[in-house]
């Protein structure tokens, strides 16, 4: 009788963990942030004029700056996405 | 399973646990008391959890009804932040490469004058690319 009533009491309590059958899944990243940065430029040449040396380094820092925003990018949309994501489970 | 069945069971397991534990003294009731009281124990734990379901049911699907809305205002949300993100960054990305056609233009304009008084080393050369390439260089000076 007693590992009855244990039975009994167990069933009842499991009644109470209810779940919400409804998934949320984390969003796929815009495929503009998937892109790779692109490497930097090389003097393939022994000597260079100086206003072309500067052309590369300034090609170069272009470069740099269009990287640093896709970071500054995928920053934004990580803590934006992570919000709004944190907000449906509050 | 429909309502009225849990009902049944409910009251099934009640009527038989008030018959198994209460009214034993009864000479009918007292011969089958031990099974009466099984049966009815189990029937009364099945019918108070069935019953519960019944109740949990509404609240639970309205719980449910409450979570879709919440997620797919969040996935339009989520939609809306990924546009606002990727005609930001398409738009910083052409105006980073036009400004970089500017300053070679500019360049081109007033720094090629002194392309003939000043000299890039080659060893200028070689730093600028082991930076690019982020390699050291392999000797000390070199």
């Amino acid at each position: 009788m007693k590992k009855l009533l244990l039975f009994c009491t167990v069933l009842l309590i499991s009644g109470c963990a209810t779940t919400v059958p409804v998934k949320q899944k984390f969003p796929e990243a815009p495929k503009v942030l998937m892109e790779k940065c692109e490497p930097l430029e090389t003097i393939d040449k022994p000597s260079i004029v100086f206003s072309e040396f500067l052309k590369v380094v300034t090609k170069n820092y272009t470069k740099h700056h269009s990287c640093s925003s896709m970071v500054e990018a995928w920053q934004e949309w990580y803590t934006e996405q992570k919000k709004i994501f944190d907000e449906v489970n509050k | 399973m429909p309502e009225f069945i849990v009902h049944l069971i409910f009251i099934a397991g009640i009527v038989g646990t008030i018959a198994g534990f209460v009214l034993g003294f009864i000479p009918l009731i007292s011969k089958y008391k031990l099974p009466i009281q099984i049966i009815s124990i189990l029937l009364l734990t099945l019918g108070v959890y069935l019953e519960g379901g019944i109740a949990e049911k509404a609240k639970w699907e309205l719980r449910v009804k409450e979570m879709e809305a919440k997620v797919a205002e969040a996935q339009a949300q989520s939609a809306q932040v990924n546009t606002e993100i990727v005609e930001k960054i398409v738009t910083k990305t052409k105006t980073i490469k036009v400004q970089g056609e500017k300053i070679v233009e500019y360049i081109d304009r007033e720094v090629k004058v002194y392309d003939n008084t000043c000299t890039v080393p080659e060893v200028a050369i070689q730093a600028h690319n082991m930076a690019a390439k982020n390699i050291a260089p392999k000797q000390e000076g070199k």
